[in-house]
Formats: structure tokens, sequence, C-alpha cells
């Protein structure tokens, strides 16, 4: 059965119809062979709404709503005047600092859909005015945001710790090593890209220049002290930060520069709710596709079909590797863990992994896959935010995800990469 | 996200007392949205300032934003169907010549017309489940079944959208992703 | 046939060790099937509550303070200082009590669900990141609670500010200090690692961790005689076993804690210092008869009576 659901799917997707349908026909399919007819259907309802119920995803809308203002009014292009005031006549150095911004951005918000957003909208129209092509910048932008989720706090691990019964804290340690190290791999083809497309770099700026620059975003600047600040100070949820960005967004546009009136205000928020919903419902219909999976107990058959009982550790880290890589593809990550997890456990635990390594392994794995076609949630965000055509937001993604997928092997054969700080810190 | 003169007109394509219809479900859509992406932010806030100032969080504030981001999603796609917002692979779809491209869009339109049509019908189901069971959210203690309203209606107007596309698409010479929205979308910067 | 059987917690923890000696009973004594699906592989605890209702799961593990919303009387087991702590006491309690043998079950039935058993999990235990020995130290202290109106009540009572927070966000925000408590039995503060980001353990003896397993009543009444006295008999011999894993599980939990966390602080509150919660008790008690009328006060004064049966 799973065979003939995956192919419709992909048949519905190629034809062009509106992404939804594949997933819905997906679920729908499953519904009806589990239960010979249409008559548990509600349950795929109920899932619907399960999988844009999560608490954590309200930080999606809000940090959209956020940027959109900050971008329609002064805030984005004055903060980014001040980050080119020190790197803009660097080769690649925009694009290494929009990496560097969606590390750090991730690292506090978690999210990376929202990763997408915050640090998308801004950065990508002044890559393009730079001379970056879109392919590249979109690429870029959707793939760095990965590592919003090996850096902590990452709800990933979160969620991985708890089911396994893995120390949070060390995976937590255990997630920066190749968080940093796909930035700097990140940064270094952002450079070789710039100097071979031959990205023009920017006159370098006088202090006095860049000085004027930090003054014009001393208000602007507010935003990472409100997120950074906020959430490590202890005040805001991640969720809660991106509440209070909107907040002192309008502050900012509507009251302080009076760059956008409450017109504007009104139809921003409508737009916001639009891309919400045209991503919500993959969403929902994603967690009724994947809710068939889980309860056709699809996984369970496929891994005995492989004999990973038979596998030493290697492979079994190559099989999770590939297993949460394609999970992924289809459905949103918190799912993959949840259901995938207690499957591997036994596995995991009878060739005896660490499984700090196979939770940073498995937090990797989800992070490439929600920025890997068909069905990842992060090229959804892409295509609704940026408002380009599918095809172009995933053109450039080839070599992000080469890389990705080389750390993911490095990861495998020198597991040092993750667990030499949590062995520094915890042994 | 630059501006969206494509969002800001709710002027119908449709004919007469239909076409005024139209346009005053698309307003009360794009009211929604923007009310509740509103909604959203300040319950939110507000619960940080509960906390801290006053000692005492909103008990309700997480399940206020449920029932917002349900508000917001089932408005949400009834709005984007008639703006030509769903996300989709067109790829192939655009390669193809338009004698093609026209019947294949008529059978997308009809067959995802079908499909939100069908949702609809059980989501009406599952609400009479949950009204028939009497469930409450635990902290407003509302039943929950009120929260799920807007999801057979946000599935109908969907359905409506892309059955009126259909037909627009059998009854005009050119090509529409929605009612409003003529398909040739690789040169502009607006259309998905 | 192949059974379906989904709870809320993950497969090594006591409910997913209940499931599983549960699936051992049935399938070592017919040839049917069960499959478990833990935590969150088929949605939350409402959802999957939702599937044993429409008969697509035939067996599912939820806990009553998760029930509330459907059934309200089952909240009656968040009164604090109603279930007394000693385990022998309460493993008598679940399994003769008259409330939760005989008029739960009816309760349940009308949500068509055949209540099989009630099962405690264990003392609950609040950890925070400052020592607790009175009330007076919750002051100020942002707690999180789930989502019930009985525990908010019980935590303003004992004078914290309850905070309430999806489960998902409870390691975070206790790390980043935007909470400062919250409570859980002990086998689950080691294995979802709580005790990493709080420095104190208290047990203050006010409530126990109860829940209950269910089947769909439909499933249930179309079963063969046999299999009906199977599926009866699996519940309780899973209720033994789970009763005798769980002698000494909290104390030994409580070890691994603290040799994962030697700074860790542990307290038991002695009856002195308990007097201040316990006199809390009485204003939840009164707001669990506000919410749950003559139903509930009927309920929990057999509950009483059960209880004081058991401890005799
Ligand atoms: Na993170
Ligand atoms: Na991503």
């Amino acid at each position: 059965m799973a065979a003939t659901v995956f192919l419709s799917m992909i048949v519905l997707l190629l034809l062009g119809f509106p992404m939804m349908i594949p997933l819905i026909v997906g679920a729908f399919i499953g519904f009806v062979t589990m239960f010979g007819g249409l008559g548990q259907m509600e349950t795929m309802i109920q899932q619907m709404m399960a999988g844009i119920r999560p608490a954590s995803l309200i930080a999606v809308p809000m940090f959209i709503f956020a940027a959109d203002i900050m971008t329609r009014g002064h805030s984005a292009s004055r903060l980014i005047d001040l980050v080119m005031a020190f790197v803009g006549h660097v080769k690649g150095g925009l694009a290494v600092s929009t990496a560097a911004a969606c590390t750090m951005f991730g690292a506090v918000s978690g999210s990376t859909q929202a990763t997408v957003v915050a640090i998308g909208s801004p950065l990508r129209p002044r890559m393009l005015k730079a001379g970056y092509k879109d392919s590249f910048v979109l690429a870029l932008i959707v793939n760095a945001s990965d590592i919003a989720f090996l850096i902590p706090p990452s709800i990933g691990m979160i969620i991985y710790g708890v089911v396994s019964n893995t120390s949070i804290a060390e995976l937590f340690i255990a997630g920066i090593g190749p968080g940093l190290l796909i930035l700097v791999l990140f940064s270094i083809y952002s450079y070789i890209y710039a100097v071979r497309n031959k990205v023009p770099a920017e006159p370098k700026a006088s202090w006095r220049e860049r000085g004027r620059a930090f003054v014009s975003a001393l208000w602007p600047l507010g935003f990472p002290v409100i997120i950074i600040g906020g959430i490590y100070g202890g005040i805001f949820s991640p969720t809660e930060a991106a509440a209070a960005c909107v907040l002192y967004a309008l502050l900012l546009e509507v009251v302080i520069f009076r760059s956008i009136s409450l017109m504007d205000v009104y139809s921003t928020a409508k737009s916001t709710g639009l891309i919400t919903a045209v991503v919500f419902i993959l969403v929902g219909a994603g967690a009724a596709f994947s809710w068939v999976i889980s309860f056709a107990q699809v996984p369970q058959a496929m891994l005995g079909a492989i004999g990973i009982t038979e596998m030493g550790p290697i492979g079994v880290l190559f099989v999770i590797s590939i297993a949460f890589f394609v999970g992924c593809m289809f459905v949103d990550p918190i799912v993959v863990i949840l259901v995938l997890v207690p499957i591997f456990a036994p596995v995991v635990d009878g060739v005896g992994l660490d499984p700090v390594l196979v939770g940073t392994i498995i937090t990797l794995q989800v992070a490439i896959g929600s920025a890997t076609p068909p069905f990842g949630c992060d090229i959804f965000t892409a295509i609704a935010v940026f408002k380009r055509p599918y095809v172009e937001v995933i053109r450039g993604t080839p070599p992000f995800i080469f890389i990705l997928l080389c750390v993911a092997v490095a990861l495998i054969f020198f597991p040092q990469i993750a667990l030499f700080a949590r062995d520094l810190a915890f042994r | 996200m630059s501006d969206d003169p494509d969002l800001s007109t709710h002027d119908s394509s449709l004919p007469g007392v239909l076409g005024i219809i139209d346009s005053t479900i698309s307003r009360i859509e794009s009211f929604l949205l923007a009310a509740g992406v509103l909604l959203m932010a300040l319950n939110t806030v507000s619960n940080v300032v509960g906390r801290f100032v006053f000692q005492s969080s909103l008990f309700f504030s997480e399940e206020l934003n449920r029932i917002l981001i349900i508000l917001i999603t089932f408005a949400g796609i009834s709005y984007a169907a008639r703006h030509g917002r769903h996300i989709r692979m067109s790829a192939i779809y655009d390669a193809l010549p338009s004698t093609a491209r026209k019947p294949l869009m008529v059978g997308i339109a009809f067959i995802t017309a079908i499909f939100m049509f069908g949702l609809c019908y059980y989501s009406i189901g599952y609400i009479e489940t949950q009204a028939s069971r009497g469930r409450v959210l635990p902290a407003l203690q509302i039943p929950v079944w009120i929260t799920l309203v807007w999801v057979p209606v946000g599935f109908f107007m969907t359905g409506m959208q892309y059955t009126l596309t259909a037909i627009k698409n059998l009854t005009s010479r050119d090509i529409y992703l929605s009612t409003s929205v003529l398909e040739g979308y690789e040169e502009t910067e607006q259309e998905i | 046939e192949t059974w379906k059987y989904a709870f809320e917690e993950a497969m090594e923890e006591v409910q997913g060790k209940y499931a599983q000696k549960f699936k051992e009973v049935i399938e070592a004594n017919s040839d049917h099937e069960i499959q478990l699906f833990p935590f969150g592989t088929l949605g939350e605890s409402a959802d999957i509550m939702e599937q044993a209702q429409a008969g697509i799961l035939q067996f599912v593990d939820q806990s009553p303070g998760f029930t509330g919303s459907l059934i309200p009387e089952a909240q009656v087991f968040f009164v604090p200082y109603l279930l007394p702590t000693d385990q022998e006491q309460l493993a008598r309690f679940y399994k003769n009590s008259k409330a939760v043998n005989e008029m739960f079950p009816e309760l349940y039935a009308e949500q068509g669900l055949e209540l099989l058993t009630m099962f405690p999990e264990g003392e609950v235990a609040m950890t925070t990141k400052e020592p607790v020995e009175s009330c007076a130290d919750l002051e100020g202290v942002k707690f999180r609670v789930m989502t019930n109106p009985l525990l908010v009540e019980s935590y303003k009572a004992f004078g914290a500010t309850p905070t309430p927070l999806p489960w998902g966000e409870v390691y975070g925000s206790l790390q980043t200090n935007i909470i400062q408590g919250q409570e859980n039995p002990t086998f689950f503060l080691y294995s979802t690692k709580l005790y990493e980001v709080t420095d104190y353990i208290t047990y203050a003896g006010h409530n126990n961790f109860t829940t209950a397993v269910m089947a769909n009543k439909d499933f249930f009444d179309g079963l063969s005689e046999e299999d009906q006295q199977l599926v009866e008999r699996a519940a309780d011999e899973a209720y033994d076993y789970i009763v005798e894993y769980q002698k000494g599980l909290a104390d030994s939990e409580l070890k691994k804690i603290q040799e994962a966390k030697p700074e860790i602080t542990v307290t038991t509150l002695s009856e002195e210092q308990r007097k201040c919660f316990k006199d809390a008790a009485a204003d939840v008690e009164a707001k669990f008869i506000e919410m749950t009328g003559d139903s509930g006060k009927e309920i929990l004064d057999q509950l009483k009576a059960d209880l004081q049966a058991a401890a005799e």
C-alpha cells in the first residue's frame, strides 16, 4: 500500500495540483484502505487540527508579522545598513552575515520556519541588490535556518531527549559542534560563490560611517535585545518573544518612525494571515498523512524488511540517518521524531550506540529533511513568504544539501564532532 | 515581502448579485485574517504582562491561540484560493502547451474542489461528534466544537473557489489560476 | 485479530510497562496480537481518547486529569491530600474501591468506554529552583501545571503563581527561568530529565498520579465471553505487575537522579511543614464540588469511604 500512496502523491504533485492535495490524497487513500471505506474520515479531520495546534507553531505567524512590519518600515534596512557597514567590503560578506544571522536567530527562536521569515525577508532584497542570484539566496536562507535545530535551545532535541530518555543538557552541548561546522562550511561556500560569480563588494566604510549607521540602528537594535535578552533572561518563551517583537515593531514603525500607517498594519496582518494559512494547511494535511503511516506501522514493516537487527553500529546509524531524512521530506520533524525514535530505540540499545550521538544525528537529519523537497516545511514557508515558484526555491539547494549530507556522514565516522564538547563538559 | 496590491482588491469577477456576495465574503475573510493575527499578538503579549506585572498568567492564553490559529488557517485557505496563492509545483505544468494546460487546470480545480467539499462534509461530522460528547476546553470551559466551526466553512468556501475557477476556465479563452488571477506568473514577483 | 493500544507515556515509562505486560498476557493466551502506540505517535492525549471512542483504537490509557474535560468528576484525583502516599494502601484502594470499580465505570460508559482499571503512578514531587519548606517559599514562584482548573486552584491555594505551559516548553522554560517549578511523579522527573534544570525535589505528599486504562465499549461488548474474560484477566495481571514493578521504583529513580546530579537537594516535608498545604486542600475540595455538583460530591464521599476502608 505504501508504495501506491507515495507514487500517487508524487504524480499529483508533479501535475501541478495545490500542494495540499497530494498530502490529503495520501492520507485519504490510507484511511479508505485501512478502514475499508469512509467510516473513519473524522479522524483525518482530527489529525489535521492536531497538526496546526502545537503552541510552538504560534511563533511562526508572529515572526512573519514582525518581520513584515520591520521590512515595510525602517527597522530592517537600518539593521542591515549597520551590518553592511562592517562586512560590506568583504567578498561574500553579506552571504556570510545572512548565514550567521540565521544561526543566531535560529539559536534563540528554536524554529527553522520562523528563521526563514525573520532573517530571510529583510535580507533577501539586499542580497539580490548586491548581485546574488535569487536561487542562491533562497537556498542559503532555507538551509542556514537548519542550524537553528542544532544550536540550543532546540525543540527537536528536547522531544528526542524525552522520548529516548537522554540527557537534554548533553544533547544541547553536542549540537553546537556540528551546528558551527555547518555555519563554517556554508560561509566558505558563500565566499567561493561570491568570488566565482563576481558578486561585487562594496567600498569599505569609514569608522565615521560605521558610527552613523550604529546611531541610526539604535532603536532597531532593540529587536535582538528583546529576542536574545528576553529569552535567555527568562522573560519570554520563544513564542512570546515573537509576539513582543510584533509589539515593538509596531511601536517603532507606527509611533516613533511614523513610517507606516494603521491601514498598513491592517493589510500586513492580513498578508501574514494568508501566508500562515497557506503553510499551516500543509502542516495539517501532513499530520493526517503521518498519522496514517504511524497507525499502519509502515516504519516497523520497512525496518523489519531490511533486517536492521542484523546490522552493526555504522549500518544502524546509516539506516537511522536515511529514515529520518526521508521522513522529514514528507512530514513535520517533531512528528517524525515521536514516531521513529521509539521504533529505533531497541536497536540503538542493542548495538550500544551513544544516545547523545544518535540524537545529534537525528536532529541534523530532520533539519536537512525539512529543507529538502518535495514536502519540506521550510520550503513551503519560503514559497509562501517570498512568493517565488517552487522550482526557483529549490533550484539552488543541491550544494547546501550536499554540504549538510557530508557533515551527516562525517558525524557517523567522526562522532567527536558532536561528542568532544559534551565529553569536555560532562565526563 | 513587498506590498500586496493583488490582495487589496475585493472586486469579484462574478456577475450581479453573485459578485456582491463574493466580494462581501472576501472582505469578511480578509477581516478575519487580520483580526486573528492581531488578536494572537495581543493575547500572547498580555500573557507575558500578566505574568510579570500582575503575577498571574492568563490560563486561557494557549487555548485562545489554538482557536485563533484554526480561524486564521480556515479563513485563509479560501482567501488564498481566491487569489491563486496556494503552493503548487508548476514546473511540468508550465512546460505544457496551453492546449494541454487548460484541460489540466480544469481537472485540477474540479478535483481539488471535490476534496474540499468532502473534507467540509466530514468536518461537520467531526463537529457533531464533538458536540455530542460534550468535551470542553479545560481552561476556558467552552465546548470544543465551537472552536471548530470555521473548519467546514473554510473548506466549503475553498471548494466553491475552485469550482468557480474550473467554470471560469471552461467559459473563457484564457487560463485562470483562480477566479481573479490569470496564469503567467514567471515574470512577476507577485504570484506563487 | 490485531488490537491497537495507545498511551500517554514513552514505552519504558510506567504506562508503557503496564501496556507491555497487558500485551504479553493477551498474546500468550490467545491468537490476538496487540500493537502498542506510545506518547505522541497517534497524537496527544485528547486525540487518542477520541480515537478510542471512535473505535479506531481498542484500548487507551488516559489519566483522569486529562479526562476532566470529558468527565468532570474524574478530576477528583487532583484534590490534594485525598490519596495516601503509602503504596500498599493505595494498591488495596484501587483494587477494592467502590468509586473506582462501580461508579466511574458508569461515567466512562456514557462516553462509550469500558473502564478496565485505574492504577497509581507514584507520588507527585515538586521540583524547583529554590528550596520549598512551606507555602511561604512558593510565594511568587511561577509554577508550571497542566491546564486543569483544579491544579491551578491547588497551586494558587499553596501560594504559587500557577503557570500553564504546554509540555514541550517546560524544560526550556525552567532552563531560562520563565518558570521556577513544576510537579510530576519521580520516575517522570528522571526520564524527562527535568532534574537537569531544577535544584530541589520536594515531597509534600499532596498527590499521587493516577491513570486509567479503557477499552472501546462497543468493541468490548462485542467480544466473546472468553475474550472479555481474557481482557479483564490481562488488565488484572498487568495491575498486579505494575504495583510490584513500582515498589521501590520511586526510590531507585531518585537514586539515579542523585547519581546524575549529586548537588540536587531532596526533601520530604514533615507533618508540621505540610500543614499549610493541607489547609489549602480544603479550598480545592470546595472548588471541585462547585465544579461537579452532586455527582462529584457523591464520588468524593465514596472515595473517602473507600480510602478509609483501605487504610484499615
Ligand atoms: Na535552536
Ligand atoms: Na530548515
